[in-house]
């Protein structure tokens, strides 16, 4: 990111830290006041709702006293246990039970393990044994468990609009079984999403051989389709591709966010994360290119990071390859012609001559990745490009794909709207999805659906879809219903229901089996009939497969390092055609899945809702993301209601200035601004489907840009909780750093002064500490997550996020480096309560309701907290949090039930924050006691946040045990305490982040 | 000229009417939070079943474990499932009237609604099985309850009471294989082994608040 010109330092040879614009305009200035009062203005606030005079406070104190007068003289409620009538086997109530299963997730399988407590599932975590999640997750899985429990999921099956019952739809589709046998199935279409479940794949082939006449339709709004088809061109037949970041010491990722959105994320993470782990200044370390429009979580951890319009993507390529086949002699065959003379305007010359010149220098450890969002022609480009660079086979290998049908997406949902329109469909199945909120605009879905039969919809919802067809089903989820998954790596795993489904729901595959008429029609059955048809015989084994959570064998082809057939991927480059320079006139808008929302389906998730975006930190909303400079060009600032308009369709959204935007390219997430998503997610973002065409689904130039005048209030926590520029998320570059390896003590020195009293002795039994690494920490938010679901965290909602009332335990900051606001580099920061030794907050406690345990851990009383929040006042880390509403009260059964039954439900009035996840400490060392130890083996406890983290940022440990591996990394050279200089001796230390710049990148 | 009114003549009085109520009223606060009363010791309530301890655990000599049978591995000592019951009451007692209502709950799958005796504050998390691990006997909390016919409240179990263990929990251990015993008492030798124990419960806050 150090390009040409980009002065990272100022005048005063500083480097500058800046957590938004209106910081590093005016560091003083207090914007977060200003900002949330204007939201607090335009929303009506809860508080003002319930203001108490003096009079009414006087009346109701007197009553409070006069009642806890009575309260304390009555018995209090009579409390029953019940016990089970007849107890499932396995049970031990009490104590959890974990069963493997996994989720599907834009095409690929994550593997899971889920807590059960009686039957209850309360907390997601990854399988170590399965491949592509190794034991962490991402942000979406924990939020899966909030999902399952969503009391506004579907509860009963709808008949044009009208409850009904499973057995009415039972008896219609016997009807129309039979109606449709007669005539072969003609006019029955189902339209699912692509898939890599082996029995929904067979028994798409079952229904096909009943009803010859039928059509299966795929399509997902966020899907792999280009690089199927790529794949189909460079190969000759669609293949999955695999990558393995791990081998790669240079990565160049064009437009691709490989580490969040882009399927099998986790593991990349976690891949590339182990190439880039630094045990000392000797370590060797990738480097990774990035050039996209948006600022993605993947190009937030780039070392040069080239914001470039997504259209031009396409170009860079092309220019890169024939830089690679001029200057280094890359052989590209009969390409070669297909990519000479491409313009480089806009492209800086050392992001083509120091990029080929770094992956010409590592062939065999290389690796170029495009995102999803690119045509094919780039993506059989880059085949071709890995293939000539020595990297497939290596760093890159192709297998079978399971599901070649998600290749032809768009155009499969367009012919079937087409078909729909002309009256040729009389009964349309939809199995998950909601294609009248989120197919093409151009398609008209939602009107062609009119013209259909009888339409079944299987959601999890009763959402948009659902209130145009005839029938609507309630989907189950994938906690409640059997089913099975193929990983790309080839890994098969069978889901498993954890409960029962809450409110009835039937699955894919339990649709898909009726309707190709299936005796067993059941999810057991189908799923015990794939895993014998795959030669899993015999109870054990099935047994095996289910307790284990991934088969023994691979199911893929693995197919190596592929021939490209450089004809066809000429032929594809050369129908490439170079759009018109973009212009403030001429602006690009970019579609992109949301790091929360995805493409809308979980956009009735209350912990996604308020989890602050990775890069925006924007919560509860999304917006149109410009660049400075080209917001200047515009006159736009963030707030501002914008309307975008191309060939007569319009959406109006609000701007956000966003740092590191491509020039005159305009950032839109998906999913956002449903209408019929549940109460939560209702009217909460700006829906950007309206613009997405069956043509230019991925970007389009062309967009008008007109200033509406009016303002709309957005909740962010970018600036919640500033720390006043000191010097906090501390870098270097890797030269700097092997130079003065202990670069992060200069910058936080450890306090000079004595101690105000006898320090504590933490010398002896098991002492806790946490250690963060920077380096490897990518922003992907899921320890957020994790930490929410473990702990019992509240939402707030937007409102109160605007007063600065966000309730997350554990934050991830976002600062961004440099002077330049168009080209900043980024660094994250996770910040959760210190655990100081000399905790200024303990001292400052009038009723001792916080103080220490001899483990060193800074612990919280909840019963005994007055609300004070002189704690909160004096913690220079600002982790602690307020309940100023009771958030917890009258909240829905189902969502009581994913309690974690181990954390206290907080009251209104205490201050909380992160304990160490001092139920798990509590738990091994239960469980250490009933084994006759008295000491804890190090890896034994394990926090949430570290659990689910996809590169292993984080360690928790003893550091006591000298061998622990949070020692370890306590003994390492980049190590440092946060703000070390006010004495406060946290436990939480950090590595500092190392950057490996090109040298040559700075020409 | 008169500056204060002569309703003000009756303040002193008023005064100390006032101070009188309110020091009474603090006084029986206090004394009531300390009482048993409040800490519900006794608390005897009526049982959906006439279960009695004095006859299965007292007479029959049953072990605690045979029902609570996971209490050395849990944090919550379970109430046996009907399933439990019906081990033997399938075949004893079997048509008694006073088991009516577990003959139901065995035919319906319906739980038998218990009522709870012991209860700590939801915000303490009580793990049985850590106590049990240290050697701290059913006795010790729950008393004789080999001799109760309708279980009740023996203990206060509140903060005070366990911090007295935690901080000296010698006179209440024992040996491992005497946990359940309701009558053990510590030969000479035991005794002095016992009292030589470095045993301390947790007596920070997160030791049993989290």
């Amino acid at each position: 990111m150090s390009t040409a010109g980009n002065k990272q330092e100022t005048s005063s040879g500083k480097r500058l830290f800046w957590r938004s614009l209106e910081q590093k305009a005016d560091p003083q200035a207090q914007h977060e006041e200003a900002k949330a009062s204007d939201v607090v203005k335009q929303t009506i606030s809860h508080d003002e709702l319930f203001t108490l005079r003096r009079r009414n406070f006087l009346g109701l104190s007197g009553a409070m006293a006069a009642l806890v007068g009575v309260e304390g003289c009555v018995r209090r409620p009579v409390e029953n246990i019940m016990p089970y009538a007849d107890m499932p086997e396995y049970i031990n109530p009490g104590v959890p039970l974990h069963y493997a299963t996994a989720t599907q997730r834009n095409g690929e399988a994550l593997g899971l393990v889920v807590t059960t407590f009686e039957g209850r599932p309360t907390k997601i975590e990854g399988n170590p044994d399965h491949p592509t999640s190794l034991g962490a997750t991402d942000l979406l899985a924990q939020a899966g468990i909030l999902e399952l429990y969503d009391p506004e999921r579907s509860h009963a099956p709808t008949h044009k609009g009208v409850a009904a019952s499973f057995a009415d739809f039972d008896a219609f589709v016997a009807t129309k079984l039979a109606e449709l046998q007669k005539n072969g199935g003609s006019g029955l279409r189902v339209l699912a999403q692509p898939t890599n479940s082996p029995t929904f794949v067979r028994m798409r082939a079952a229904l096909l051989a009943k009803l010859p006449q039928a059509r299966v339709h795929t399509y997902a709004p966020v899907s792999q389709s280009q690089v199927l088809e790529s794949t189909r061109i460079a190969f000759g037949q669609p293949t999955s591709v695999l990558h393995d970041f791990s081998q790669a010491k240079v990565v160049v990722a064009l437009d691709s966010d490989f580490m969040m959105t882009e399927p099998g994320s986790v593991r990349s993470a976690r891949q590339f994360a182990s190439a880039r782990d630094m045990e000392s200044a000797s370590g060797t370390m990738n480097r990774l290119y990035a050039v996209e429009p948006l600022f993605s979580v993947t190009g937030s951890n780039a070392d040069h990071r080239l914001r470039l319009p997504a259209q031009d993507i396409a170009r860079y390529a092309r220019a890169l390859a024939a830089e690679l086949i001029s200057a280094h002699g890359v052989q590209l065959g009969a390409i070669a012609p297909a990519v000479q003379g491409v313009a480089t305007d806009g492209i800086p010359e050392h992001w083509l001559k120091a990029v080929a010149s770094d992956l010409a220098a590592n062939t065999g450890r290389s690796l170029v990745v495009a995102g999803a969002r690119q045509p094919a022609a780039v993506h059989a480009l880059v085949h071709a490009l890995n293939r000539a660079l020595g990297n497939a086979g290596k760093t890159v290998t192709y297998g079978e794909a399971l599901d070649p049908t998600e290749a032809d997406n768009f155009a499969s949902i367009a012919a079937l709207a087409s078909d729909m329109a002309a009256g040729k469909v009389d009964t349309l199945v939809i199995l998950g999805g909601n294609p009248a909120h989120d197919a093409p605009a151009d398609l008209h879905f939602g009107d062609a659906l009119a013209k259909v039969g009888t339409s079944i919809h299987v959601s999890s919802h009763d959402e948009e879809t659902a209130a145009l067809t005839t029938w609507h089903l309630p989907r189950a989820h994938e906690l409640e219903t059997w089913g099975d998954l193929q990983a790309s790596t080839g890994h098969y795993t069978v889901q498993q229901p954890m409960l029962a489904p809450l409110w009835g729901g039937r699955s894919d595959i339990e649709v898909l089996g009726q309707l190709a008429g299936e005796p067993a029609w059941r999810g057991h059955d189908l799923v015990q009939a794939t895993v014998t048809g795959r030669g899993i015989n015999g109870e054990l084994a099935w047994r095996q497969l289910l307790h284990k959570g991934v088969a023994e064998q691979t199911f893929a082809r693995v197919l190596g390092a592929l021939e490209v057939r450089d004809g066809e991927v000429a032929g594809a480059l050369r129908k490439l055609t170079d759009a018109p320079a973009l212009s403030a006139s001429n602006l690009e808008v970019v579609f992109a899945a949301d790091a929360k929302m995805f493409d809308g389906r979980y956009a009735n998730s209350t912990w996604l809702l308020e989890l602050p975006d990775p890069q925006t930190r924007i919560t509860w909303d999304n917006a149109a993301l410009i660049g400075p400079s080209t917001a200047k060009e515009l006159g736009l600032k963030s707030g501002d209601m914008v309307r975008l308009s191309k060939d007569g369709a319009s959406v109006d959204i609000v701007t956000w200035v966003q740092p590191g935007q491509a020039p005159n390219s305009i950032g839109l997430t998906l999913g956002w601004g449903r209408k019929k998503a549940g109460s939560n997610g209702n009217g909460h973002g700006f829906d950007v489907y309206p613009l997405r065409t069956t043509a230019a689904p991925h970007f389009t130039a062309g967009v008008a840009v007109q200033k509406l005048g009016v303002t709309y209030p957005l909740s962010q926590v970018q600036e919640h909780d500033s720390m006043e520029g000191r010097p906090l998320a501390i870098d270097a570059t890797l030269s700097e750093y092997k130079e003065k390896p202990n670069f992060p003590e200069f910058k936080s020195p450890d306090p000079q002064f004595a101690p105000l009293w006898k320090m504590q002795d933490y010398s002896k039994g098991n002492q806790w500490g946490m250690n963060v690494d920077l380096n490897t920490c990518n922003g992907c938010n899921a320890c957020v997550i994790a930490c929410q679901a473990e702990n019992n965290v509240p939402v707030v909602g937007k409102e109160q996020v605007a007063r600065g009332r966000s309730m997350h335990w554990f934050r991830i900051d976002r600062y961004y480096v440099g002077d330049n606001e168009d080209t900043p580099e980024v660094a994250f920061q996770p910040v959760g309560c210190q655990h100081c030794e000399e905790a200024p907050c303990e001292n400052v406690c009038p009723v001792a309701a916080t103080s220490h345990s001899p483990e060193g851990l800074n612990d919280i009383a909840y019963n005994r907290c007055i609300g004070t929040r002189y704690c909160m006042n004096n913690c220079p880390y600002k982790v602690r949090r307020f309940n100023f509403l009771n958030f917890n009260q009258d909240i829905p059964e189902t969502l009581q039930m994913q309690k974690n039954p181990n954390v206290t439900v907080r009251f209104r009035g205490v201050v909380e924050k992160c304990t160490y996840c001092v139920q798990r400490i509590q738990k091994a060392k239960s469980t250490a006691k009933q084994e006759g130890r008295h000491w804890l083996r190090d890896g034994e406890v394990v926090s949430a946040c570290q659990q689910v983290c996809p590169t292993q940022a984080i360690t928790f440990g003893d550091i006591n045990n000298p061998k622990s591996v949070v020692s370890t990394k306590r003994r390492t050279d980049r190590n440092y305490a946060l703000l070390a200089e006010v004495g406060a001796r946290p436990r939480t230390r950090f590595l500092g982040k190392i950057r490996n710049p090109n040298p040559e990148m700075k020409s | 000229m008169q500056i204060f009114p002569r309703s003000l003549n009756y303040l002193p009085l008023v005064a100390a009417l006032g101070v009188a109520v309110l020091g009474g009223g603090v006084t029986t606060g206090i004394w009531y939070y300390f009482s048993p009363k409040n800490t519900q010791v006794g608390y005897a309530p009526e049982q959906p079943i006439h279960y009695s301890h004095k006859l299965h655990a007292g007479e029959l000599g049953m072990d605690c474990r045979y029902c609570h049978a996971n209490i050395e591995r849990s944090q919550e000592a379970m109430i046996p499932p009907t399933q439990a019951c019906m081990g033997c009451h399938a075949v004893v007692k079997k048509d008694s009237p006073k088991l009516a209502a577990l003959r139901d709950s065995w035919k319906t799958g319906k739980p038998v609604e218990w009522v709870r005796v012991h209860r700590v504050a939801d915000y303490v998390f009580f793990d049985h099985s850590v106590h049990l691990a240290a050697g701290v006997g059913c006795v010790s909390c729950h008393g004789r309850i080999d001799q109760m016919d309708v279980v009740r409240q023996d203990q206060p179990l509140n903060m005070v009471w366990c911090l007295e263990c935690h901080r000296n929990p010698n006179p209440n251990l024992r040996p491992k294989d005497q946990i359940t015993n309701m009558t053990w008492k510590p030969s000479a030798e035991e005794a002095t082994q016992l009292a030589e124990v470095k045993l301390r419960g947790p007596q920070h806050c997160s030791g049993c608040h989290r």
